[in-house]
């Protein structure tokens, strides 16, 4: 062989070693939310996404084209309306996965021939994870977010399972810039001037414990969870559900409600149900705040910081006068998903 | 009717007559805030007497509109529960008979599911109402042939109509979202959480009507648990007793259903817990359901409110409580009192 031969061969072999990691089809050994190892292809070709805040992740770092099929769900699919259907111009034509109950359909999961599932669970012992991996061989990988690290590690996992790991470092990246908006303010604020925080999820005295992503979200905005003056057993639970009389003897300075069809935070002050709680600083003050877009304010997909700057304005609207929340909610959608908010224009 | 000389049995009669008083002020000094027992006392005789007190005005806030109404909610919820049960019990002539027999529970469990999945605008409450009732006509038109409502057609359309309210149930609980279905879950094991005057103002009239009506009608009972034929060889028409006791055991149990959810146990159980120790006869039955039934649910909330620092469903604390102290009475008396 020429000597010319052997230097393009050694180029060649140079440049398949300077492939980005991001390009290369590999099988890579990953840990999931529950601990469980899983082997999947970097990047995983067929992927079936069973739940809304994981694709928006996957949305901000993979390739749309690798996502197969949807669960057929109408609260995910009320989300067609949202940036999906721009930053994937193929979203409504995905095949849908029918659902039972909690179930997924197997035979319909079958057919998409998937390389990996992508579900939520609490346990390795799900009805899901297991006639998957017994019928099907079909990788799962369990998404379980109890923390705001875990929205990060969610990133990061997404990168793995597109080959794209540049993109979710820079998404993270750019997470992080945005929630120092609001934590550089935050983070100077005196213990003292920390609003104690009642949330309110929809079951009205069903709030976040101590050890969960909400509790999280509230630090980091600038308050106080109030659940961590309640009894011991109660606090440590990640949804406790507590009575009137509790709550007036946490006396909370802020009630912040997750978006609530059937209630208003005006009910909540002036409510004939809710005369009980006249008495407690947040209702005396008409301190009574609502996630107002569910989807938007997302505090476990990486809309997290969004969530996270809609508390904090509330907490503390002083400190946060300058910051115009329509510009910053576009720009965040330019930066993760390249789609303006709310025009859904392709930026 | 209460025994007419002093004896043990009568002592103990007028003692569970008494039990809501003594239940009720022991469970008013119970809760997660903490109050003086000195102060509440005062702060009471100050409403009722009317002078003014300088206690902070959350003290009043927490007797006045947070406890009280639950105390009162749940002696009513109570009442109802254990009162629709004896009488349906009486009129079924069968031990294992509760309130929800006709199919009453499930056809509110629908309905607040679809109040609560579907129709925001319709109260939980009304909806739980209506649908109750709806299923009781549905199995008692379903049971009635040629003017007559056999027992047994009773039960066995109580049986389907319940069987097809829960299929219905299975469908929502399937098409809703996960915070909906959380709610759903939790109003269908019953609590006392959400009491407020509001929840008491509108079921109280129905609670009223359906036990005033079965306290007066008793000893019909009586003789309606005897069977048909012997009902007719006194005089006695029983398709007419049956109609009146069904609805008005229905209308008490709905109320309570409505504003509370699904408590278990407590209509089964505490009629059998009387019959244990007072006997059959539904003239001492009634009345005694109606005030043990109220001091059980009371006395149990008072756990379920203040025993631990989260809320538990009293339906799940009814259950746990009930069942060992039904046990222990099942096994040391004869037949379980039907004798």
């Amino acid at each position: 062989m020429k000597s010319s031969t052997y230097f393009l061969l050694a180029v060649a072999f140079c440049l398949l070693l300077a492939v980005p990691a991001s390009y290369a089809n590999e099988t890579v050994l990953i840990e999931d939310d529950l601990g469980r190892s899983i082997n999947i292809g970097s990047p995983s070709e067929r992927v079936v996404f069973t739940m809304e805040n994981a694709l928006k992740t996957y949305y901000a770092v993979g390739d749309p084209d690798n996502v197969v099929a949807l669960k057929d769900d109408k609260w995910m699919r009320r989300l067609m309306e949202d940036v999906f259907p721009v930053v994937d111009p193929n979203f409504e034509d995905k095949i849908l996965i029918n659902i039972t109950g909690d179930q997924l359909g197997l035979e319909s999961l079958a057919k998409v021939d998937p390389d990996l599932v992508v579900l939520w669970a609490s346990s390795p012992d799900d009805p899901n994870i297991l006639a998957i991996n017994d019928t099907l061989k079909v990788p799962v990988f369990a998404i379980y977010v109890t923390s705001l690290d875990d929205v990060y590690r969610q990133v990061d996992t997404m990168g793995i399972i597109s080959g794209n790991t540049d993109r979710a470092s820079e998404v993270k990246e750019i997470m992080e810039g945005y929630v120092e908006l609001t934590t550089n303010v935050t983070d100077q604020i005196q213990e003292s001037d920390r609003p104690g925080v009642f949330w309110m999820w929809t079951d009205i005295y069903g709030t976040a414990g101590v050890d969960s992503g909400i509790n999280d979200l509230i630090d980091m905005a600038g308050g106080n969870n109030v659940m961590k003056l309640a009894e011991e057993e109660a606090q440590n639970l990640e949804h406790p559900v507590i009575n009137q009389e509790t709550l007036i003897k946490l006396n909370p300075d802020v009630i912040y409600m997750w978006y609530n069809e059937d209630l208003d935070p005006e009910d909540i002050i002036n409510g004939e149900d809710f005369q009980g709680l006249r008495d407690i600083n947040a209702v005396k003050n008409r301190r009574v705040y609502e996630i107002s877009n569910p989807y938007l304010f997302d505090a476990f997909s990486p809309r997290m910081p969004l969530a996270l700057l809609h508390v904090a304005r509330d907490l503390h609207p002083d400190k946060f006068q300058d910051v115009d929340m329509n510009q910053t909610i576009d720009q965040y959608n330019v930066d993760i998903w390249g789609v303006h908010y709310p025009s859904m224009v392709k930026a | 009717m209460a025994p007419e000389r002093i004896t043990g049995r009568s002592l103990l009669y007028y003692l569970f007559l008494s039990l809501p008083l003594f239940a009720f002020f022991s469970s008013i000094f119970i809760g997660p805030f903490h109050i003086n027992p000195v102060q509440l006392v005062d702060l009471m005789a100050s409403k009722i007497l009317g002078y003014a007190t300088d206690y902070p005005d959350v003290y009043s806030t927490v007797i006045f509109q947070v406890r009280l109404p639950r105390l009162l909610l749940g002696m009513m919820v109570g009442a109802s529960l254990s009162v629709s049960g004896a009488a349906f019990q009486g009129i079924f002539r069968n031990p294992l008979v509760s309130p929800y027999i006709l199919g009453l529970s499930s056809g509110a469990a629908f309905g607040a599911a679809l109040s609560l999945a579907f129709l925001p605008g319709v109260s939980i409450q009304y909806a739980a109402f209506f649908f109750s009732l709806l299923a009781v006509a549905l199995t008692y038109f379903m049971a009635t042939t040629n003017r007559s409502t056999p027992i047994v057609s009773l039960v066995l359309a109580g049986v389907i109509v319940s069987a097809v309210f829960d299929s219905l149930l299975a469908v929502i609980q399937i098409a809703v979202s996960e915070r909906a279905l959380q709610s759903i879950v939790f109003w269908i094991m019953g609590s006392l959480g959400t009491a407020s005057w509001s929840k008491i103002y509108g079921a109280f009239p129905l609670f009223a009507l359906g036990c005033t009506v079965m306290l007066l009608l008793r000893w019909r009972l009586n003789v309606l648990a005897l069977g048909d034929e012997e009902a007719r060889s006194v005089g006695l028409n029983p398709e007419k007793y049956k109609i009146i006791f069904i609805v008005s055991a229905s209308l008490a149990a709905s109320s309570a259903v409505a504003v509370a959810g699904i408590i278990g146990l407590v209509g089964l159980v505490v009629p059998h817990m009387l019959r244990m120790i007072f006997g059959p006869d539904h003239r001492t039955l009634i009345p005694l359901s109606l005030t043990f039934g109220a001091s059980f649910l009371i006395v149990v909330d008072d756990f379920a409110r203040a025993g631990l620092g989260f809320e538990v469903p009293v339906g799940v604390i009814t259950t746990l409580v009930g069942a060992p102290l039904f046990a222990y009475l099942l096994r040391t008396t004869r037949s379980g009192g039907w004798e």
